[in-house]
């Protein structure tokens, strides 16, 4: 229904109207309904049940093991029993072994399990169709005692918070620089985006091969960084338009890149506190420490559109807040309640938000070069920044 | 972890050793590099060697014993192993001019469904729809006739081990009764020689298939006389359920049911003798074993003498493998009896005597 005026038809919603647009919809029901009650000409009768279901996560405490199954396939299911270790366990289902598709219920078995062991748990429906996970390395599965929130937060603290103030602390020291050295650090900032937006992509990919397939993990890519790109895309053209104003778009290209790198936190977080979950812990102090070192220049990409300028502290801090602090909180969710989903939505937005940030430092770097030509000081930064990242990457591994 | 590194990897192990040095809820050796050390109390009890009373106490019924809670629709399935234990099946029985004892039975082949665990369907082949298939008990030099029809979609056979003609061998190529089509009848007809304890199968291939789909029975063949008065008499077969066809066993039973004589043990009394006539045609695992819990039993090898050949509490069956128990119990309670192949004690053949005073 166009606006257009120089249509000789009226525009209005007649009812007529209302009854063509409804056509094809009554239509589309009388196809669906012919197929469902003939079945369309097509033996469509399996041989073999199709059930699917997921484990999403499990709990373990003393003499217990609790799974938190989802039933992600065509029909709804029904539990038979529960094998682990090649042993046939009395078990329990809540809400009720029978899953509708797409519900949720949680199997807890009294199993005397043992500490650092390994586990092979398979579940059998009434159709003896078997599912099978693994508890890589069994240890209590920490409750959301304030203790465990205190220690994801200080996960959090290390893995986000820290290390971008720590960033933002060379503000001062980086303004003394040139007008060149700015365009620099500025593409190396593009460099670091780079780098932390394909990891961010790629690891959406891992995650999204978790998720179960009826939940289509590689669309919600799609749709949680073009959705993300796009809507970011839209706020900074307004804020132009409404200002004008080239200090007032620099720093709100660095909230931008704080946004981004905040989902880019909120990822790692996520994915920290479900490895702690699921025993993945191999430890050392000296990796805290390159943790600290490479995501230091985080901090640095986010001051670096803004050096030019006179930012107040307490917006430096906001702007750290929101680039360090979502870590804290990925770490809680990913902690306590880990979702594949959850991850893929927020690796993806992290995703989307960083190369919205990577185009517009780009077209910031593109009114520098505009005014004075630094034909290698771009080529140079952007390799730095990424080389940054990776060399970082290659002393800690 | 696994070779591959990446960036998230880096960070869990980064972000870890953060939260964990911090809060001490696990404190890590880290000169030693030996691991962690527990210094949490929630994680004590898993790990202590020694379980504390607590353990044994929160048992309730099933506690943490293996086993299946509720209980299988015996009705609908046609059989009850309990009573499988002791269905001896003597046949339609007459006598030929020639003064011979003849036994014939009806024998269908037939698919079923079989709940072998409760809610857990096993679509199986069956010889009258059971597993096993009846157990055909006989005395040596007596006529065996068994009027044989397969009612199921795919070709059968019975197969007899003991002395026979060829063509009542009941494999693919030996004529008619080698391979019997769905809809078709055989009679498979010999003497019943020479005694012992001996089984039937299906022997049509892939083999391995149609044992494993339930296709075996028991087939006694006493001596002249018979052997030596006991209170009760029992047969036990062993065997595997693969009830999602990847030829492995996913449960394994005696008589049907896996974990069914855990759930509703054999009573006899002190003192009372006892005679399990043991047979083995578990498929794809090569042995199975039987473990008798507090006394040893006589062992009768394929049953083929009156002589036991061994006194012991624990034997070995190989497929198809079969042997004669006699033994009693000098003190009241509850016995376990088992494989002694543990892994599949636990995944069903597992069960109990209760000795009564």
């Amino acid at each position: 229904m166009t606006q257009s005026n120089s249509q000789p038809t009226t525009n209005r919603f007649t009812f007529r109207t209302f009854v063509l647009l409804l056509v094809p919809v009554i239509l589309l029901a009388g196809v669906i309904a012919l197929f469902l009650t003939t079945g369309g000409g097509l033996d469509l009768e399996s041989p073999a049940p199709v059930e699917n279901l997921d484990v999403e996560r499990y709990h373990l405490e003393y003499n217990s093991v609790e799974l938190y199954v989802r039933n992600t396939g065509p029909d709804e299911l029904t539990i038979a029993t529960v094998i682990i270790n090649d042993s046939v366990m009395p078990f329990k289902v809540d809400p009720s072994p029978t899953i509708p598709r797409l519900g949720r219920a949680t199997i807890q078995v009294n199993y005397s399990w043992s500490y650092a062991e390994a586990y092979g748990i398979k579940i059998m429906t009434t159709n003896a169709v078997a599912f099978e996970t693994d508890i890589p390395v069994a240890f209590e599965t920490p409750e959301p005692s304030s203790a465990t929130f205190w220690g994801f937060t200080l996960i959090g603290l290390y893995v986000g918070v820290i290390p971008v103030f720590l960033g933002i602390f060379w503000f001062p020291a980086l303004r003394q620089m040139g007008r060149r050295t700015m365009t620099f650090l500025m593409a190396a900032t593009a460099g670091l985006l780079v780098f932390l937006g394909l990891d961010t992509l790629a690891e959406a990919l891992e995650f999204a091969a978790e998720v179960p397939s009826s939940f289509q993990g590689i669309g919600l890519i799609g749709i949680g960084a073009v959705a993300t790109f796009l809507l970011l895309e839209a706020i900074s053209n307004s804020q132009v338009n409404a200002s004008g104003d080239e200090s007032q778009r620099r720093l709100s290209v660095a909230f931008i890149i704080a946004v981004g790198i905040g989902f880019h936190n909120l990822g790692e977080g996520l994915a920290i506190g479900a490895a702690y979950n699921v025993g993945e812990v191999a430890l050392g102090t000296f990796l805290v420490v390159g943790f600290i070192i490479q995501n230091i220049t985080e901090g640095l990409g986010i001051i670096a559109p803004v050096l030019r300028d006179r930012p107040t502290i307490g917006r430096l801090a906001i702007m750290g807040l929101i680039g360090g602090g979502p870590a804290i909180i990925g770490a809680w969710i990913g902690g306590f309640t880990p979702s594949p989903f959850l991850a893929v939505l927020f690796l993806a937005i992290g995703a989307g938000a960083i190369f919205q940030v990577i185009y517009e430092i780009a077209k910031l770097i593109q009114k520098d070069t505009a005014r004075e030509a630094m034909p290698m000081t771009v080529f140079s930064g952007v390799l730095t920044g990424m080389m940054l990242l990776w060399v970082t990457g290659l002393l800690i591994k | 972890m696994n070779n591959k590194i990446s960036r998230r990897d880096f960070l869990k192990v980064g972000g870890l050793a953060a939260m964990l040095g911090t809060t001490g809820v696990v404190a890590f050796d880290q000169t030693k590099g030996k691991g962690p050390t527990q210094t949490s109390d929630h994680s004590l009890h898993a790990q202590d060697d020694n379980p504390p009373k607590q353990h044994m106490m929160q048992q309730g019924d099933h506690g943490d014993l293996p086993g299946t809670v509720g209980e299988v629709d015996h009705e609908a399935n046609g059989f009850n192993p309990t009573d499988v234990l002791t269905d001896f099946d003597y046949g339609t029985v007459s006598t030929l001019p020639n003064g011979q004892t003849l036994r014939e039975y009806e024998v269908v082949a037939i698919n079923k469904e079989i709940e072998v665990l409760p809610g857990l369907v096993f679509p199986a082949w069956t010889y009258n729809g059971r597993i096993p298939g009846p157990t055909f008990r006989a005395t040596e030099g007596d006529r065996i006739r068994i009027h044989f029809t397969n009612g199921s979609e795919h070709p059968h056979t019975m197969h007899f081990h003991g002395f026979h003609p060829a063509e009542m061998d009941g494999v693919p190529g030996t004529g008619p009764g080698g391979l019997v089509e769905p809809g078709a009848s055989f009679t498979y007809e010999f003497d019943a020689d020479p005694f012992g304890l001996h089984l039937y199968h299906c022997h049509v291939f892939p083999l391995a298939r149609h044992i494993a789909k339930g296709l075996y029975g028991t087939f006694i063949v006493d001596p002249k006389g018979g052997r030596p008065k006991m209170d009760h008499e029992m047969v036990m077969v062993q065997h595997g359920l693969d009830v999602d066809f990847d030829d492995a066993n996913d449960f394994y039973a005696v008589n049907g049911i896996p974990f069914h004589y855990q759930n509703h043990p054999i009573q006899f009394r002190v003192g009372e003798t006892v005679r399990i006539y043991l047979v083995n045609i578990l498929e794809f695992d090569l042995l199975n074993s039987f473990h008798l819990h507090a006394s040893f039993f006589h062992y009768y090898p394929t049953g083929t003498s009156l002589t036991p050949a061994e006194f012991t509490d624990t034997i070995i069956q190989g497929q198809a493998q079969r042997g004669i128990l006699e033994f009693s119990y000098k003190h009241p309670g509850m016995y376990m009896f088992h494989a002694h192949v543990t892994e599949f004690a636990e995944l069903g053949w597992m069960g109990m005597f209760e000795v009564l005073p």
